[in-house]
């Protein structure tokens, strides 16, 4: 496939014009900086040819924290300032990283609004701060390759990344002075990488499976336009998965013997070894030198090591089904392209062949496809490249929506709606004289407020005061290019006006996720009926709410004494049914005291109304019909 | 750059005629050469405004290319134009025996589970739906042309409790890769 010729003769644009763009993969394990150069994209290496820039920042040194692979040699004398994996952290709240951090040896320290840091000899480090340090390298390693300034930057992120771990990664391109032109899907970007022939036409599954997580993408490429179609993956489910099985197997040959932390860590290094050769050989010594004491070797062979990872395998195919699913294709994909050290198992290729009938794509080395299409599209975005290029179109990979009462969420913007997306919803108030409006933003697949990622909170205020339900709250919600939220809430009667944009500050653990995904499709009916008791229950109390206020405002003046006591005898039964289980009783009894309580709300409404209106001028009005 | 006027209607931007029938082609074709004009990509570096600016405008193309792609909110906008409001819509009465028919096959899709093949049965149960949601289609477009707005907003409504169960069917595949795995 024609990957290296960008521009075509003659279209290139003069050199002085030429502006230097750069794509930057920031992966969990290692990270790559990547250019287009006279029409042709590659990976810039270090000064001594090297290309992978191991994600690894030792902090030792006061006066300088050192990256790379100098950083990984001293990971084993002085693990608590090796900071390793930071991927995992980044957004995340120090309540949620606490186990990933005791897996990995790190101090962490309690850092502003419950974000972690990490404590190392040269003082606390936030995960932002230890990313920072990766880009400035690969920052320098670009200035001296391509000669000058960097006018732009892409960095790419997995599809699956929420909104506060796509703000971290841009707070770290920040801190070293990047001017970040897009945050990009890596599946995306490697799509992107394959894609080149812009004559290309047909649809693309991109199936990535790195060190921690898998994504799987399904695009369209029609006329220079990619538009991803739908995407889907697990945040916790990578190469570290395969290596514990592997490890689960040797501990149960050798007779289940307890292990210190040490030889735990020893025997997964050794799965791993195991495991990366078992790709090109069909059976391998996994050496046991200080997971046992005895030592020696246990021989695991092909077969074994597929038997233990394809129920991993099988689940990476589950979500390609669901994926394909919501991407609603007409016909097949056409092509299918691997990214990611983990896709060099042979049974990952067999599996995913099998899966989708075509032969996977590998012409581009895994390990570079995802830099490699981040600095085509930074080319493109800092304007070296003609009209008419290629334009990508994506898509937000986890609902956004906000609370309603009882702790439900409702979404406004669906996954896999392609961005930007800006989508508005009608709100109203619940109670009578009600003057603000808490507005609280969640992220997630599931119906219930404490099972989805709670992203920022805000409050509207001075809505004037009405009958329960006759305010007019529109919250609109912006989603920008780069996947990241703005929401503005506005009353419409009198204009009140407020928005954030939304910066999240605490956060879930990548395991939560995952299972905050996988419970969205298993609890689909479990969440159904506790979705109805918590509804009418939320309904029956607003009734009974609303109707005392009103009764106390109201009663004496607009119902007789007759019609009072009937509304206050049913009034008093639903009480007593609001506290039981019985979804459908209640329901009708809210049924009954709605239709009693109709003419009295009406007369209520009538009164409302004209009072809110009096206030305000013939000419303001004309405004807020205007807009 | 040239900005769609936002007092067109959705048929407008994407220059098709006001129908339910709606060549999918065209409307691709014309999305795309939009976007390839208003997408935030082409001003990623222009000055901030003309960014903001094409971040509502390409999310509004968005928008209304979600709306007209798929039958029930392009077969729903079209009553808006025709200046029926979602209360006129939501209050249409659907006949009982309908309804009927709803809970019959609620039921039945609740008990897919226990079939022998319940992955051959959810297939036929999705293909079964999909020919009623074909006929409202024809349905609402002959009563949409004719004017007859009423049984118009009729079909919309028996539709949105199919796709509801259509859904539903959909969140009972996902439970079946599930436990497959
Ligand atoms: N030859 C090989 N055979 C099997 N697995 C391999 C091989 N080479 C590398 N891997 C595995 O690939 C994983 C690392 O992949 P990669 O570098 O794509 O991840 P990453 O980009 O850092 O992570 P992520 O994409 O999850 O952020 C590790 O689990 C490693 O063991
Ligand atoms: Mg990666």
């Amino acid at each position: 496939m024609a990957l290296l010729n960008i521009a075509e003769p003659g279209q290139s644009p003069l050199p002085h014009q030429i502006k230097r763009a750069i794509g930057i993969d920031l992966g969990t394990t290692n990270s790559l900086v990547a250019a287009v150069r006279a029409g042709s994209v590659d990976i810039l290496p270090d000064e001594i040819g090297v290309m992978m820039l191991p994600s690894v920042v030792n902090y030792t040194d006061v006066r300088r924290p050192l990256v790379g692979a100098g950083a990984l040699s001293l990971a084993t004398q002085h693990p608590a300032d090796t900071l390793m994996s930071v991927k995992r952290f980044m957004g995340r709240g120090s309540r949620d990283a606490v186990a990933d951090a005791q897996r990995s040896h790190y101090h962490l320290a309690d850092g502003e609004e419950g974000l972690v840091r990490f404590i190392t000899s040269s003082g606390e480090r936030s995960p932002v701060e230890v990313s920072a340090d990766i880009l400035r390298v690969l920052h320098q390693r670009a200035l001296a390759t391509l000669g000058g300034e960097i006018d732009g930057a892409v960095i790419t992120v997995p599809a699956y990344f929420d909104e506060a771990q796509r703000q971290a990664t841009k707070d770290a391109a920040t801190l070293v002075g990047l001017r970040v032109l897009r945050l990009m899907n890596e599946p995306t970007a490697a799509a992107v990488a394959y894609g080149l022939d812009a004559a290309e036409q047909g649809v693309i599954a991109v199936y990535d499976l790195g060190g921690g997580t898998f994504d799987i993408s399904i695009l369209r490429l029609h006329k220079g336009v990619f538009e991803v179609l739908a995407i889907g993956g697990d945040t916790a489910l990578g190469g570290d998965d395969l290596d514990a099985a592997l490890a689960e197997w040797v501990l149960q040959h050798c007779g289940s013997p307890a292990l210190a932390p040490g030889q735990y860590r020893q025997l997964h290094a050794a799965a791993r070894a195991a495991k990366e050769r078992l790709s090109d050989e069909v059976a391998v010594d996994l050496d046991l030198t200080g997971v046992l004491p005895s030592g020696g070797a246990v021989q695991v062979t092909r077969e074994t090591f597929d038997s233990l990872i394809e129920p991993l395998v099988k689940r990476t195919l589950g979500a390609c089904r669901r994926c394909l699913r919501d991407a609603k294709l007409d016909a097949g994909i056409d092509n299918i392209v691997m990214v990611g050290g983990s896709t060099r198992v042979p049974l990952v290729r067999e599996a995913v062949a099998d899966f989708f009938q075509r032969r996977p794509l590998v012409d581009i080395d895994p390990d570079q496809v995802v830099a490699l299409g981040a600095a085509i599209q930074a080319d493109i975005l800092v304007g070296n490249r003609s009209e008419g290029d290629l334009l990508l179109l994506d898509v937000i990979p986890l609902s956004l929506g906000i609370e309603t009462m009882g702790g439900l969420v409702e979404k406004i913007v669906p996954r896999n709606t392609t961005i930007p997306a800006s989508r508005a919803q009608e709100f109203t108030t619940y109670k009578d004289g009600q003057t603000a409006l808490a507005i609280h933003i969640l992220q997630g697949e599931r119906e219930m407020v404490s099972d989805c990622r709670s992203l920022a909170r805000f409050e509207l205020r001075s809505i004037p005061p009405m009958v329960a339900g006759a305010a007019r709250i529109k919250v609109t919600f912006q989603v920008d290019a780069d996947g990241l939220l703005n929401v503005s809430a506005r009353e419409e009667i009198t204009g009140a006006q407020t928005s954030v944009t939304v910066k999240p500050s605490f956060g879930l653990s990548d395991d939560e996720i995952t299972a905050m995904l996988q419970a969205s499709f298993s609890h689909a009916v479990e969440d159904k009926l506790a979705r109805q008791l918590a509804e009418q229950r939320v309904a029956g109390w607003q009734l009974l709410d609303g109707l005392n206020a009103a009764l106390t405002a109201d009663g004496e003046a607009l119902l007789n004494e007759e019609d009072r006591t009937t509304l206050a005898t049913l009034m008093i039964e639903l009480q007593a049914l609001l506290e039981g289980q019985d979804t459908a009783a209640i329901h009708s009894l809210i049924e009954r005291l709605g239709r009693q309580s109709e003419t009295f709300a009406g007369r209520r409404m009538d009164k409302s109304i004209r009072e809110a209106l009096a206030g305000i001028s013939l000419d303001s009005l004309d405004d807020e019909v205007m807009q | 750059m040239s900005l769609p006027e936002l007092q067109k209607s959705y048929f407008q931007l994407f220059d098709l005629p006001e129908n339910f029938a709606l060549d999918q082609a065209q409307l691709g074709e014309r999305y795309r050469e939009l976007q390839k004009e208003l997408h935030p990509d082409r001003y990623a570096s222009g000055s901030a405004h003309e960014q903001r600016l094409a971040v509502q405008y390409s999310a509004l193309i968005n928008e209304a290319y979600a709306t007209l792609r798929k039958a029930l909110p392009r077969a729903l906008y079209l009553l808006k134009l025709a200046g029926m409001s979602k209360e006129d819509i939501s209050g249409q009465k659907v006949d009982g025996s309908f309804l009927m028919a709803q809970m019959d096959l609620r039921e039945n899709l609740m008990m897919l589970d226990e079939t022998g093949d319940p992955e051959a049965a959810l297939e036929h149960f999705v293909t079964e739906i999909d020919v009623d949601v074909k006929q409202l289609h024809r349905e609402f477009s002959r009563a949409f042309s004719a004017g007859e707005l009423t049984s118009a907003a009729g079909a919309c409504v028996k539709l949105q409790y199919l796709e509801k169960l259509l859904e539903e069917a959909e969140q009972m595949e996902s439970r079946l890769i599930d436990n497959q795995n």
